[in-house]
């Protein structure tokens, strides 16, 4: 069985505006392959597929279907919303990597969890997602915030930039927790935030009722299934953006989100090296975490 | 007090006319809600989400959510699933009531009978009484079939709507492990108990908040300050959540789902 990506149609036009094409997508996921599959392997993939590129909304998959290589690695899960079996794609290779960027995946949405260990997380994600009338300054000092308090908690937190408007931060969680107590913790934190900052920030998921300028600190990320662009995944947005592992020490005001892309990361990671391996390390120990929180109760 | 609904009790070939009072009443203090700059008092207004703009009563309808649409229902609707309107709380059966766990308990109601009805009344209470049971019914009140249970108490009937079986929540989440308790441990805390046991009388206990809460009103209205009570604790959600998920790093390893 040969084990290798056929790559259609590399000539097709993905970022308009900028003339990259989809084999250049293509080259980026070979190179940045070492870099991407450890956050990738052995977990389900949800796909987005644009096969038209960036100006089409494209399309979700869930389900690998029929018509998947048998060399291509699946997993089934029961999705408990339908009660139907899924059969996710899992990418564990350069060449199964190549797969699913040729079907038109600009970027990749891998789980929190592995198959090996499905109900417990490796990490708990805060995602600040902010408003169009937000600036990235504005952005920073949610980051800032959370980084604040985790360092209350004596805790170690890694963020990037989303490659999008907004910027992640991953708090290692080492499998040892599931997904509930993944939930509450993050939701835990974004509440922390939203009460030093309450009027930047909300937890407000209706778009409707937000505040035109609110961030929404979105900790429902930390479900079961739920998906955000891996670290250095390509995003179709302008500029062929990638989401961008930082040191904390660059998260200042002025940092541009637009300044990390398919084609300059490179320099960045030769410089620097994986900024995010620590995300996969040993993960907190979550009550010594929340006693370091708790406040003596006043008489 | 004012009658809420008037009909009778269907007591085998007897019916009893009666009269229903609410016999609870809220303890809670009148507060208004005001405008914190000039103390205007504040009006709700039903807004459409999207738009923002009001909506009059007339074009509001309600919908039931299935999957991401919504099915509208119009009073015909309301009208074919409601049980018939009937002015008898038929007695269908009689139960002993130590039998009924105080789970299923709701509000309670006075009967109050009608002039007509005042000997068969008198007959089912003592009746009652005297077999130390009780008549458990059903009957529609606003629309909705409620179960109930019809008791006596002193010279009253009393009439408690009950719950249905399937209001009341499966216990299977909830994470009660066996534990082995010695025979000295158990001996303590009956003797605890019996120490502490006394006769039950409610007037000992009383929700004083309000009347804190009124008395301060009253001292703002003269332009007395009264000392603030320390808080205690801090509260917020964030803490809940804090609570909550220590909860459950304490709670034995549950397996993976």
């Amino acid at each position: 069985m040969k084990k290798k990506a056929e790559i259609t149609h590399p000539e097709k036009i993905y970022w308009p505006d900028e003339h990259i094409t989809k084999g250049e997508l293509i080259d980026y996921y070979r190179n940045i392959a070492p870099y991407i599959l450890p956050y990738m392997k052995n977990r389900p993939l949800s796909l987005r597929r644009q096969p038209n590129g960036i100006k089409d909304e494209g399309f979700f998959q869930k389900d690998a279907g029929d018509s998947v290589p048998e060399w291509i690695k699946t997993f089934e899960i029961l999705a408990e919303s339908t009660g139907k079996m899924v059969n996710y794609h899992v990418v564990n290779d350069v060449e199964s990597l190549l797969y699913i960027a040729n079907l038109g995946c600009i970027e990749m949405n891998p789980w929190n969890s592995t198959i090996n260990k499905i109900d417990n997380p490796d990490w708990v994600v805060m995602d600040i997602d902010p408003s169009d009338k937000n600036t990235f300054d504005d952005v920073i000092d949610v980051a800032l915030t959370i980084k604040q308090i985790l360092d209350e908690m004596e805790v170690e937190g890694f963020c990037k930039t989303s490659g999008a408007s907004g910027m992640h931060v991953y708090i290692p969680f080492g499998r040892k927790y599931d997904y509930d107590q993944a939930r509450d913790f993050a939701e835990m934190l974004a509440h922390m935030v939203t009460e030093r900052l309450p009027r930047l920030t909300t937890l407000e998921r209706s778009l409707a009722k937000r505040k035109k300028n609110q961030i929404y600190v979105d900790y429902l990320q930390n479900r079961i299934g739920q998906t955000l662009a891996c670290a250095y995944s390509a995003r179709p947005k302008p500029g062929a953006t990638v989401s961008a592992p930082l040191e904390w020490s660059e998260v200042q005001h002025g940092l541009s989100p637009k300044d990390f892309t398919i084609k300059n990361i490179f320099d960045r990671l030769e410089q620097k090296g994986d900024l995010f391996k620590g995300v996969l390390g040993k993960g907190i120990n979550l009550n010594k975490a929340l006693q370091k929180l708790s406040v003596p109760v006043q008489d | 007090m004012r009658a809420i609904w008037s009909g009778a009790i269907g007591f085998g070939l007897v019916n009893i006319p009666v009269k229903l009072f609410s016999a609870v009443q809220a303890s809670e203090l009148d507060l208004d809600m005001l405008d914190k700059k000039d103390h205007a008092n504040i009006h709700f207004q039903r807004v459409n989400a999207n738009t923002g703009r009001e909506v009059k009563w007339e074009n509001i309808v309600r919908g039931y959510k299935v999957e991401d649409n919504y099915v509208v229902l119009d009073e015909s609707d309301f009208e074919k699933a409601s049980p018939e309107k009937s002015k008898i709380i038929e007695i269908a059966e009689f139960v002993d009531e130590k039998e009924i766990d105080s789970i299923y308990y709701e509000t309670p109601y006075y009967l109050q009978p009608e002039k007509s009805g005042v000997k068969p009344y008198a007959l089912l209470r003592d009746a009652l009484k005297k077999t130390g049971k009780c008549g458990l019914g059903t009957y529609v009140l606003r629309n909705r079939e409620s179960l109930v249970l019809i008791k006596p108490q002193g010279d009253l009937l009393i009439l408690n709507k009950i719950r249905f079986a399937e209001e009341i929540r499966d216990t299977d989440e909830l994470n009660i492990p066996d534990v082995k308790i010695k025979p000295a441990e158990m001996n303590m805390a009956v003797q605890l108990i019996e120490q502490l046991t006394t006769d039950f009388d409610i007037t000992n206990y009383k929700d004083t908040y309000n009347e804190k809460l009124l008395k301060l009103i009253m001292a703002k209205a003269k332009g007395k300050k009264p000392a603030a009570t320390k808080m205690k604790v801090v509260h917020s959600k964030s803490r809940d959540l804090m609570a909550q998920l220590k909860e459950s790093l304490a709670a034995p390893k549950r397996k993976a789902s």
